[in-house]
């Protein structure tokens, strides 16, 4: 390794105690040095990269750090995907819903980890906000042009053929992901919906982390797709009734006049409505002059009983 | 053979065992109910020939007692770490360790498991549970794979965690979700961690070692933890469960062993705490005056002390005059025992169950509270709906029941089964309760959720009126 190299980083890079403890170590001849600890410190911090792959970044490129980052970018991908078969086949059964409406669309999706320490972390949650945008990216593209009702629910094998906008697919970023949370993850599944105008879609989410981003996310997720409603107060009525779809989890929709058949109803709409049990959400629909044309409810890890 | 006319104070824990208490001479027997099954037993008194157990079948008693009450301090303690990072080995290895030593049973890694699935109170919780020994302490050590087992685990109260060993891999350092373990030690109350850098072993470099301990302390830090002082041992788990490199390995996990007993402080013992008998019946003998009979929560009580009763909206002080366990009178008493106490110029209709005699002045009846409360699962047998704030369950906690109302924090609308969650619950009359008290939530015939109280609240004018 280059002596003026180091040198020049010492006094670019580190205060005088660093160049202190650098003097020391030359003396002691430890096979570490002072300023090399400090880069790698410095290059696990900015990439968070494990400590045997830094040191051996730092090592390959004589301790040029620019050169030894962009090659643990490279590695990093190479590794997430012999990880990624590493980890494969260990149960991944906790992680997030993520739920996006952008105007006459939505798209909630299901991202799995192995424990909820991982479904807490920021990294995870971008990853939810990836595969969330990739998806509504897809919709739009797949739906241009076409106006009417249209919903499409996407399995894990199709979602990981999905784009990212910088070009990378799904699979590369979840196989980033899991080199760098250490856990097996999965994307696995998608809904996506498009309204024609004059229809509304409502959303709720449950278990809510705080999230930062425009997506929101959490451990239920629930879209219902109606028309009518008073004016100004869709959003409201959107919400109460996702929330009843997530708390009640009917698994279809019924008629208006079904007759409810107790707490174990299973049809939305003969189901007393979970905001005010005194009446049917049919009932309620009916004072609000709404109809409830379709709904999609997920829960996080639960077994999929073939959904339509 | 005696004659004694007694009367029966108490069910004991097996259902069918009762005490009698005798009227005139006050002596206690423990007898079969099966003998005198009758549902008016404890109303009427009856004249019945019992053989007092003698001196010689107490001490027996107290010999078995003897052997259940450790020679050691017990403390709790749970190790927490990413996935892969040798939690299970570090768990087999000391064992190991110390079962050169006697002070454990060998658990294989297999043995231990992967957090097999266990039901404490009902509520499924994916944990395992390995006990062992030191030289100085007992140890009960848990491991659970996620957040919110060891939330469940803190909720139930089937370890209340003195201190924790944080797992992390020299190879790796520590990983982006070590934070969230780290929050979630504060969150679960920890105050004392420990650090065992594992897999030593797999790291050429000796001085990376060091940079891996600087970056966790100054994490440690970071999450309000004294880093500096926090301490560090290095090692690896699996040289020590293969016998390999013992500066490594089994001098390691005695180094860190060493570090716990030395670090993680003893809990408060029940018995220093100051005493405290949850009421469960109410009896008057005639000549001799009121007897409350109960399981003691903690403490110790002594002929002679003073008492309060607190709870049910009175509040009024006495003397322990007498104190009766297994059949016999005593001078004191000690937590978990089970006891009648006799107390002066009170009446039998003064106290009611659900009340507590306490040391004067050391717990006060609260109407409201702050508590994290974890509710079961349909499939634990819980609801299978969510609520919502105004839900009105049945709160039942040492030995009373009260109807309580349901807040939700600010950020939430609903509570599903299966969710853990703060709660604000406001009685409708104030019972004694206090920080770290445990409880249910009932709703019908149903145990629905069971909490820890985090905080006492001021009840407002408002909290007051809500019950009309
Ligand atoms: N080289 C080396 N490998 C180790 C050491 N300790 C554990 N391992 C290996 O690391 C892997 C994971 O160890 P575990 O003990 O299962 O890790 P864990 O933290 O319990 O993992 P989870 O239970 O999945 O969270 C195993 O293959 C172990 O053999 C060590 O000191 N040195
Ligand atoms: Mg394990």
């Amino acid at each position: 390794m280059s002596i003026t190299y180091l040198f020049r980083s010492i006094r670019t890079e580190f205060s005088k105690v660093c160049n202190i403890q650098y003097v020391q170590s030359l003396h002691t001849g430890c096979p570490l040095l002072a300023a090399e600890k400090e880069l790698l410190l410095k290059l696990r911090k900015s990439t968070g990269y494990t400590f045997v792959n830094c040191k051996k970044a730092l090592e390959t490129f004589d301790n040029d750090i620019i050169q030894a980052e962009t090659w643990l970018h490279e590695q990093a991908q190479k590794e997430g995907w012999s990880k990624a078969s590493k980890l494969e086949g260990r149960r991944a059964k906790e992680g997030l819903i993520g739920l996006f409406v952008g105007g006459r669309a939505a798209v909630m999706v299901e991202v799995n980890c192995e424990t909820d320490f991982v479904a807490r972390n920021e990294k995870f949650q971008q990853l939810v906000k990836d595969v969330a945008f990739a998806t509504m990216a897809h919709h739009h593209v797949k739906t241009d042009g076409r106006t009417g009702y249209m919903k499409s629910l996407l399995a894990a094998e199709d979602l990981s053929k999905l784009n990212l906008g910088d070009g990378a697919s799904l699979a590369d970023q979840m196989a980033l992901a899991i080199g760098r949370l250490g856990e097996n993850m999965s994307v696995r599944r998608a809904v996506t919906v498009g309204v024609p105008a004059g229809w509304f879609i409502g959303s709720y989410i449950h278990g809510g982390v705080a999230g930062q981003s425009d997506v929101a996310m959490g451990r239920y997720g629930a879209l219902v797709v109606f028309q009518g409603g008073k004016d100004g107060a869709q959003g409201i009525l959107g919400r109460k009734l996702g929330q009843h779809i997530v708390g009640e989890a009917p698994v279809s929709l019924g008629n208006m006049d079904d007759i409810p058949c107790g707490d174990a109803e299973t049809r939305l709409l003969p189901q007393s409505f979970l905001p005010d049990p005194s009446r049917t959400v049919a009932q309620y629909l009916t004072e609000q002059g709404a109809r409830v044309l379709d709904f999609v409810r997920f829960q996080c890890g639960e077994a999929i009983s073939g959904c339509a | 053979m005696y004659c004694h006319k007694v009367r029966p104070i108490k069910t004991c824990r097996t259902p069918i065992e009762t005490i009698f208490i005798c009227m005139s001479c006050h002596a206690t027997f423990r007898m079969l109910a099966l003998q005198l099954s009758s549902p008016g037993l404890l109303h009427t008194s009856y004249k019945v020939c019992a053989v007092p157990f003698t001196r010689r079948n107490f001490a027996a008693e107290a010999k078995v007692k003897k052997t259940y009450a450790r020679d050691k301090p017990h403390v709790n303690i749970g190790t927490i770490g990413h996935v892969d990072h040798g939690k299970t080995t570090l768990t087999a290895a000391i064992t190991k360790v110390l079962a050169e030593a006697g002070g454990a049973n060998y658990k294989k890694y297999e043995d231990i498991d992967n957090a097999p699935e266990e039901k404490a109170r009902g509520i499924t919780i994916n944990a395992s549970h390995v006990e062992y020994a030191t030289a100085n302490r007992h140890y009960a050590h848990t491991d659970c794979p996620g957040h919110a087992d060891y939330v469940k685990n803190m909720i139930t109260g089937t370890a209340q965690l003195d201190g924790c060993i944080l797992v992390v891999a020299a190879t790796d350092g520590q990983m982006p979700q070590t934070r969230e373990h780290l929050l979630l030690a504060r969150q679960i109350g920890v105050e004392n961690v420990v650090v065992f850098v594992n897999k030593a072993d797999a790291v050429e470099d000796k001085e990376m070692l060091e940079l891996v301990e600087l970056e966790i302390r100054e994490l440690l830090t970071e999450f309000g933890y004294d880093g500096e002082n926090t301490p560090v041992v290095i090692g690896s788990a699996l040289c020590a469960l293969e016998n390999r490199q013992p500066e490594l390995g089994a001098n390691a996990v005695l180094k860190l062993l060493q570090v716990v007993d030395e670090y993680v402080p003893l809990p408060k013992r029940e018995l220093d705490k100051p005493f405290l008998l949850p009421i469960e019946g109410v009896y008057s003998i005639p000549g001799r005056g009121t007897v409350v009979t109960g399981t003691l929560e903690r403490g110790v009580i002594k002929k002679g002390d003073d008492c309060e009763f607190v709870g049910h909206s009175r509040a009024f002080k006495s003397v322990v005059t007498g104190i009766e366990m297994f059949h016999q009178s005593l001078d004191r008493a000690e937590a978990g025992d089970n006891l009648g106490a006799l107390v002066r110029g009170l009446k039998r209709e003064d106290i009611r169950r659900g009340m507590v005699m306490s040391k004067p002045g050391s717990i006060q009846p609260h109407q409201k509270v702050q508590a994290q409360v974890y509710i079961l699962s349909k499939e634990e047998g819980g609801r299978h709906k969510p609520f919502v704030s105004n839900f009105m369950p049945v709160m039942f906690s040492l030995t009373w029941d009260m109807a309580c109302m349901v807040t939700l924090p600010q950020d939430k609308e609903m509570v599903m089964p299966g969710e853990d969650t703060s709660l604000t619950l406001t009685l409708r009359q104030p019972m004694v309760l206090e920080k770290g008290q445990r409880f249910t939530l009932r709703d019908g015939n149903k145990t629905i959720g069971t909490g820890l109280v985090t905080e006492i609240l001021t009840a407002t004018e408002d909290d007051g009126c809500n019950w009309g």
